[in-house]
């Protein structure tokens, strides 16, 4: 076939639509895994598979999977074997109401599980709750899910930002000193958790030399760098999560900040610090839950069981959040011989998890007045090169129980309304 | 208080200078592609995260330097491969046809990597000579930014001899302007193609080498530095080279300084120099007349 070399004119058009779509293209690519038998009972997940938190979800997912298949061998809920429905939210807010809503009027589950990103997590909150559907948010940490949004089909098992503030600041403070300076990273999350920490450190009588609003999805932190250097604090927080903190704290060492200026943060996750190069993993964090708990119950078993299934690594924060949120449901579920979503949100409200399932050493329950989850804090420094293992990469000095970090429940700024 | 501003200042032109530059190479690949074969490349940024990935992969046999070398010649065998299989049905067609095509491959290629990567960021660890910064008071200015400079300058130093003096890049230089006619001529447009594309891939996969040194490896990590390549071309003119080079520096430089004066706004400045320079010039500061309607 001949056809002409320019048959069509490329306009600047073109261009500037083809650049204005690009940003469009970081929102699509949907999957679906779907195993449909008759008598299941259905179980939705969202979380983003695709996109910057696609390794945390993934992590989410090898933990729901492995609940499922406890439950499954067990007898099931109520006898009936748990059948999964997982979908891609593609870390987009949109996308997600759209598989929340497939999910729970085509599919019709009984449970919904997601999403990590607080956005999401958020909005299809309103989606469940619209639809009377019991809901558990995995990873989502924006204050707001079980405070001045939450509603009464809405749990969640992560830390809210201010329990994760409150677990570190007043270590950060004593040990590292007075002056902060944050970079943040410019949406929800990191809007509450800056303001968190901020509170805890006027408490404290210190004072903030400066916060970098950074956008999601920087790659390039060195101008932030400048500024905060310049401003010569004692202590520098990173607060981006995912790959904006690997990137930033791979500069941050690079740069040689960290020998003259404390670095350190609030939220840490195994993912994160495995996809630095060991110069970048400096300072004290806290982690949400640690895979090394000499001594606790049920903690070697439940890693070598994860072990199995993710071709040998250890289960992480999110792993456990994955677990803990479907094992919740099902537990549940059997205790009060019931599906109906009213009935089981009513029941979850001081709710504790048994031993083999909160898998800490401290009591871990629903609270009934916000619904949040009462799990510890994980307090402790980042380690260069794991010691008896590769993947050991976090040195745990203390775990603080989740109702010592949780400001109580009149402050949380939740209301719960239940259906008439 | 006067004198710190103006020192922040100076350190955020010479480091935005320095981001520039590697938004230059990236840019110079993708409008090498755009200027002769029409396609505006999508999957430049797929092929940035292959290129950082085989670097990876290879450097616990070649060491870093060897991965270095390897990674864009390998990276520009498999844009040679892609170019032949698919992007060569698409010359000559509407330009929407080249775009929706390497749309879908920028997919294909980012699940690609975390099917056979896994979808958690990897440590890709540079020498520690170069990991550090030079001195004290430039502490952002690190041996291995320097390097970095240091091989943007000398890949363009070499892509213009190669265009100036070569027969092959006079020819490229020329489809650029003509092609029908270059090919009219006796010359094979199609090889011509092919290799302008491994060379613009070729860049592309040097850029993630030299991008996993400095920021994480991960899938999803050549959708954001896609973006401003594509504004530095606009910026800097459709169909010039030169453009290109001044286009990244200058969006780099815009983002650093505002960055200092106005952080959350670093990232939209870019946009605004794009909106400010297609209203005032709208082909762009070095665009060539005539060359795109």
């Amino acid at each position: 076939m001949n056809r002409p070399y320019h048959a069509a004119p490329l306009s600047r058009r073109t261009i500037l639509k083809a650049a204005a779509a690009a940003g469009v293209a970081q929102f699509a690519a949907p999957f679906v895994i779907t195993a449909r038998a008759a008598d299941t009972v259905k179980v939705g997940m969202i979380d983003p598979f695709t996109g910057v938190y696609a390794a945390v979800a993934q992590n989410e997912l090898i933990g729901v999977k492995f609940a499922a298949e406890q439950v499954n061998a067990q007898g099931g809920v109520l006898g009936r074997q748990i059948e999964l429905l997982v979908e891609d939210s593609a870390n987009d807010v949109g996308t997600g109401v759209e598989k929340a809503r497939k999910l729970i009027e085509r599919d019709g589950i009984q449970f919904l599980i997601g999403d990590v990103n607080s956005a999401i997590a958020l909005a299809i909150a309103q989606v469940s709750n619209e639809k009377k559907v019991l809901h558990i948010v995995s990873g989502g940490h924006t204050d707001g899910i079980t405070g001045k949004d939450c509603h009464w089909n809405v749990y969640r098992v992560c830390n809210t930002t201010k329990m994760e503030a409150n677990s570190v600041a007043e270590l950060l403070f004593n040990k590292y000193g007075k002056k902060w300076h944050f970079i943040t990273p410019d949406y929800a999350f990191g809007h509450t958790l800056q303001e968190a920490a901020v509170a805890d450190l006027k408490k404290f009588g210190g004072t903030m030399t400066g916060n970098e609003l950074t956008p999601l999805g920087t790659s390039d932190f060195s101008a932030y760098l400048i500024k905060a250097r310049a401003a010569n604090p004692d202590v520098l927080l990173v607060l981006p999560q995912g790959s904006d903190m690997v990137n930033c704290l791979k500069q941050i060492a690079q740069f040689g900040i960290e020998k003259q200026i404390h670095v350190a943060g609030l939220q840490q996750e195994l993912e994160s610090l495995e996809a630095m190069p060991p110069e970048a993993r400096v300072g004290i964090w806290m982690f949400e839950w640690y895979w090394k708990q000499p001594g606790v119950e049920g903690v070697d078993k439940f890693v070598a069981d994860i072990r199995k299934r993710s071709g040998g690594k250890v289960p992480t924060a999110r792993t456990w959040f994955g677990y803990t949120s479907l094992m919740s449901f099902a537990l549940v579920a059997n205790r009060e011989k019931t599906l109906d979503g009213v009935k089981l949100a009513k029941a979850l409200g001081d709710f504790e998890l048994p031993a083999d399932v909160k898998l800490q050493p401290n009591k871990c329950y629903y609270r009934k007045g916000d619904h949040q989850l009462m799990t510890s804090s994980f307090v402790g420094q980042a380690l260069k090169e794991g010691k008896s293992d590769p993947e050991d990469l976090f040195q745990v000095d203390s775990i603080v129980a989740g109702d010592k970090t949780s400001p109580p429940e009149s402050e949380t700024g939740c209301t719960l309304q239940w259906p008439a | 208080m006067r004198d710190r501003m103006i020192q922040l200042l100076l350190f955020n032109v010479t480091n935005g200078l320095i981001i520039g530059a590697f938004y230059v190479l990236m840019a110079i690949g993708l409008s090498l592609i755009l200027n002769l074969s029409n396609v505006i490349n999508f999957a430049h940024g797929g092929f940035l995260v292959i290129g950082g990935y085989i670097a990876y992969t290879l450097e616990p046999y070649l060491g870093f330097w060897g991965a270095l070398v390897a990674s864009p010649f390998l990276t520009a065998i498999i844009g040679l491969a892609v170019e032949r299989l698919l992007i060569s049905r698409v010359y000559g067609r509407d330009p929407l046809y080249g775009l929706l095509l390497t749309f879908g491959l920028a997919f294909v290629f980012e699940d690609g990597t975390r099917i056979i990567w896994g979808a958690q960021g990897k440590p890709f660890t540079i020498p520690a000579f170069l990991s550090q910064p030079l001195s004290n008071q430039f502490f952002f200015i690190t041996g291995y930014r320097v390097f970095m400079v240091a091989m943007v300058t000398v890949m363009i130093a070499l892509l213009f001899l190669l265009l100036r003096f070569t027969r092959a890049g006079i020819r490229i230089r020329a489809g650029t302007l003509d092609l029908e006619t270059v090919a009219v001529l006796g010359v094979n447009a199609r090889a011509l193609r092919s290799l302008n594309f491994a060379v613009g891939i070729f860049l592309a996969g040097l850029s993630g080498v030299l991008a996993g040194g400095q920021l994480g490896l991960e899938p999803t990590m050549g959708a954001g530095l896609l973006m401003p390549s594509f504004i530095a071309i606009i910026v800097g003119g459709v169909g010039s080279l030169v453009g290109t080079l001044v286009g990244g520096l200058l969006i780099g430089v815009a983002s650093g300084v505002t960055a200092v004066i106005l952080p959350p706004a670093s990232e939209a400045i870019m946009y605004v120099l794009m909106a400010v320079v297609l209203l005032v010039r709208p082909r762009g500061l070095f665009g060539e007349e005539g060359m795109l309607t």
